[in-house]
């Protein structure tokens, strides 16, 4: 389309220099036309096939009795151009960014509004402010203005009283001296030569006396004003006191955000008072140990960072440790107090899942995990997502949270599979997802719990191959554990603990004794299976004539014959209707089945009476006759 | 092959029905007991068949095995037979307890005068089924069979000369070699003659030593204190040693103080039912 109107726009220009070239006369039509032609591309298309001939122009122009009104009609094909042209969407698009951009620019509207009431707050406070200041100015310069004239006053009142009584003196001098003089000139004129002699000797006394005081005729005051130079340094300050800024106060330090921390790295953010102005922070941080070391001289290191904004991702720490942190402000004119110290704590290292102490069923998978940190975690956080029919890894669809201990029980769906993690997880968030383990709940799935089994048996490196060899054990490879089974070259496996059907299979070859079943995870370790009340088991004897096949209880077993000699035992564990069953998996066969009352969780138990080899499969679904 | 009904009672959910009909087989009017489920009203399912003992007509079995319940449970037609053709005028029919009537053996007799009426093989094999399948409301391609005592017998043999045409079989104290036993010695010699050639033909114990065809699973309830087992009359020991040589599949229950009676059958019935539950219902 844009090209369109720029191609369109090109021949416009172009018509229209031909335009005028050719014909003055449609040139003014065309002007005429021309503004009221919204649809340029084609409206131009027009003219330039018009100018081309411009004879054609003419009848065009004369069959149309209104221009514009042709015009109009063209411009209504146009927009049906334009509306088969222009997508829906491409409409919706532009009305969509459109509605954005509109939205962008209210919020900014917003913002700016925003900032201008702050400024002029901010600003009438400054005002506020300064005139304060400046009235102290004033107050404080008339003030001292007032002193200081109080002083020039009584120094000048002091001066002018001194010269006046200088005054009096001098005129006091010179009424003397006058009447010095009249009463000389007398003598003088006394015609009366004794009475002239007689007074002349005492008044040239008196002359004599009196040319030897010598009058005082310098200013007993000075002129100038003594006047000290005026203190103003206070006022200079305070002048300058109105331009420079406080030292900031101490800044706020946020607790922990949930979710910012990282294995070696905390977010740390901090916020300072308005009215403060600061040129850089300070942020200390140094781990927090729990149990300070008996010394108590090696105080933790204490790291310092400088940062401008509020808030720094510091790194290189200790994984599910807890650090303290404090934050000081500082501008040019000084430091802040420090702030409060904050806890913050990196999240722990991912727990390590202990695969092979991991079990399932259909409904439900036991997961069990090591920390993976050496400090406690506050929980755990199992993730479970189901991988679809095309093996893809679906997003986390369920989630347990809070759990305390280092093992989950997880309800699942039957017949599917699964991916699941483990996260630890501390006051600062959750780790790293640990390694997954897949679950599939198609079948019972379990270890064999290698701990009690009777120190002759070996088990394959898959955990699934017994072998009780024929050589000779020395005394010291008999001392074991209490968990070992002792008389019995047995071993268990780990079962669910879930009260559901469960169903596995055995591998022998029909030379091996055996004894293959249930027990309680407590049943006696120096018994044989089947010889007790905790276990129950299907046992093979080879006599010399026959095979000879017991399902023992308690010692007690019903009289029964095999024809067929199971190779591949199927075994059936259902605690609902509280049987064990026994089948002869190739045949399908039904051998035996126990009903039983068991007063907890059993678990799988294998022996073997002679040398051999016995091979347990697991996650086996069940035939649908096992459980019928 | 008209039926008619000679008595109707609910039980256990379902109905406990007998029937009258003209045999073509025996050429005498022949009674069977049918248990149908209440399932059966609305679908096909499948069908056990039971061959009663010696002495036993149609009714003991209804009457005294304790079956409804758990037919009822898992939706199965049980069809229980009379054990011999009754009526026929046969001179020397009811003579004996352990031979005639009430002692068919299920065999198809060679001999006179047994050999016109005497086709209980055929009978229960071929006739019994066709008119089940026809009347009720049955599903063709399930069957499986059971019996007690000369029934085992009879159940062992029909699945043994028909692979695959019973799903499962089981049995109840059943007579496993006729051939070696008093019972069976003289039934097959009425009904078959002196060549103990053709004998063979209806001896489990030798039936299991040829046999060919889909893998059997057969389960056999014994009781320990049956004063037949211990008269040598059921010989289950030569079954089995057959068995395990020919890696015929067979679980073989040794049932501490229990008898040869229907008390005995009622205690284990649940067991067999769930072993023909398992094949007939999968």
């Amino acid at each position: 389309m844009a090209m369109y109107e720029v191609s369109g726009g090109r021949l416009d220009v172009i018509s229209e220099e031909a335009e005028h070239q050719d014909s003055p006369t449609t040139t003014m039509d065309h002007h005429t036309v021309a503004p009221e032609g919204r649809g340029r591309g084609v409206s131009l298309q027009r003219f330039s096939v018009d100018t081309n001939e411009s004879l054609r122009f003419e009848p065009y122009q004369g069959s149309t009795p209104s221009p514009t009104g042709a015009d109009d009609g063209l411009d209504e094909d146009d927009d049906d151009v334009f509306k088969e042209g222009e997508t829906q969407r491409a409409i919706h698009s532009t009305r969509h960014q459109l509605q954005e951009k509109v939205a962008e620019m209210e919020n900014f509207a917003g913002h700016l509004e925003e900032i201008f009431l702050t400024v002029e707050e901010n600003f009438g406070r400054q005002e506020q402010h300064l005139e304060q200041h400046y009235n102290d100015v004033l107050q404080t310069l008339s003030q001292r203005y007032d002193e200081r004239a109080a002083a020039l006053e009584e120094e000048k009142k002091n001066k002018l009283e001194a010269l006046y009584q200088q005054l009096l003196a001098c005129g006091r001098a010179l009424d003397a001296s006058k009447e010095l003089i009249e009463s000389a000139q007398e003598i003088y004129r006394c015609q009366d030569k004794r009475l002239f002699l007689k007074g002349v000797m005492a008044t040239i006394k008196r002359i004599e006396e009196f040319s030897k005081e010598e009058p005082d005729l310098t200013l007993s005051t000075s002129l100038e004003f003594n006047t000290s130079p005026a203190d103003l340094s206070d006022v200079k300050t305070m002048m300058d006191s109105i331009n420079v800024v406080p030292a900031p106060s101490a800044p706020v330090i946020n607790p922990q955000i949930p979710n910012s921390a990282s294995q070696t790295s905390l977010r740390v953010c901090w916020s300072l008072f308005s009215d403060d102005t600061v040129e850089y922070y300070e942020l200390y941080y140094g781990p927090v140990l729990e149990d300070t070391p008996a010394e108590g001289n090696s105080s933790p290191q204490v790291s310092k960072v400088k940062v401008k904004e509020t808030h720094i991702t510091v790194t290189e720490l200790q994984p599910n440790a807890q650090y303290e942190l404090w934050v000081t402000a500082t501008n040019t004119t000084g430091i802040s107090p420090a702030s409060e110290k904050a806890l913050y704590m990196t999240v722990p290292s991912p727990p390590v899942v202990k695969h092979r102490e991991c079990s399932s069923c259909p409904e439900a998978a036991m997961i069990r995990w090591e920390s993976g940190n050496t400090n406690p975690v506050d929980s755990y956080t199992v993730e479970l997502s189901e991988i679809g029919t095309d093996g893809t890894e679906g997003a986390v669809t369920e989630s347990v949270v809070g759990v305390p201990t280092c093992h989950c029980l997880i309800q699942l769906q039957s017949g599917r599979r699964y991916v699941i993690a483990v996260r630890a997880v501390n006051v600062g968030g959750p780790s790293d997802r640990s390694d997954v383990i897949t679950v599939k709940t198609t079948g019972t799935f379990f270890h064999l719990l290698e701990d009690t089994a009777h120190p002759c048996l070996s088990i394959s490196e898959d955990g699934f191959t017994i072998f009780y060899g024929d050589e000779e054990l020395p005394i010291s490879a008999m001392a074991s554990d209490d968990n070992t089974f002792t008389r019995c070259v047995a071993v268990l496996g780990d079962l669910i603990p879930v009260r559901c059907r469960h169903y596995w299979e055995v591998e022998v070859d029909d030379g091996t004794e055996f004894r293959i079943g249930v027990a309680y995870a407590d049943t006696e370790r120096n018994s044989y299976l089947g010889a007790n009340t905790s276990s129950w088991c299907m046992r093979h004897i080879l006599s010399p004539s026959r095979h000879k096949y017991e399902f023992l209880h308690n010692g007690w077993s019903p009289d029964l014959r095999i024809t067929v000699n199971p190779v591949r035992i199927g075994v059936a564990l259902d605690y609902e209707r509280e049987t064990l069953s026994f089948f002869n998996v190739d045949l399908q066969q039904h051998l035996h089945t126990f009903y039983c009352h068991f007063q907890s969780y059993v678990h799988p138990c294998f022996s073997m009476d002679n040398p051999g080899v016995l091979t347990v499969h697991n996650g086996i679904q069940a035939s649908e006759y096992v459980f019928m | 092959m008209a039926l008619t009904q000679v008595s109707s009672n609910k039980c256990a959910g379902g109905l406990q029905k007998v029937y009258e009909h003209e045999s073509t087989e025996l050429m005498c009017k022949m009674k069977f007991a049918i248990f149908l489920p209440s399932k059966a009203e609305t679908n096909k399912l499948p069908v056990l068949y039971w061959l009663s003992g010696l002495t036993c007509t149609e009714q003991n079995f209804i009457t005294k095995a304790g079956s409804q319940l758990s037919a009822e449970e898992h939706g199965i037609i049980i069809v229980a037979p009379d054990t011999s053709p009754r009526g026929c005028n046969i001179e020397g029919e009811d003579e004996s307890w352990d031979f005639g009537t009430g002692a068919g053996f299920y065999v198809d007799a060679t001999q006179d005068p047994w050999k016109t009426n005497y086709r209980m093989y055929s009978y229960i094999t071929n006739e019994l089924p066709k008119l089940i399948n026809a009347n009720f409301s049955a599903n063709p391609d399930k069957m499986s069979i059971s019996g007690h005592s000369m029934g085992g017998h009879g159940a062992l043999i029909c699945a043994m000369k028909n692979p695959g045409k019973y799903k499962s079989v089981s049995a109840f104290a059943p007579i496993c070699n006729p051939m070696q036993c008093p019972w069976g010695q003289k039934a097959f010699a009425g009904y078959l003659g002196s060549d103990r050639s053709t004998w063979e033909a209806y001896d489990a114990t030798v039936l299991a030593g040829s046999y060919t065809g889909p893998q059997l699973d057969i389960l056999i309830d014994q009781g320990r204190d049956d004063q037949f087992l211990s008269a040598s009359q059921l010989l289950p020991d030569n079954l089995i040693s057959v068995c395990s040589e020919k890696n015929i599949a067979v679980v073989f229950r040794l049932q501490p103080g229990y008898d040869h009676s229907y008390f005995f059958i009622y205690s284990f019935f649940n067991d067999h039912m769930k072993h023909h539950a398992k094949y007939l219902n999968i």
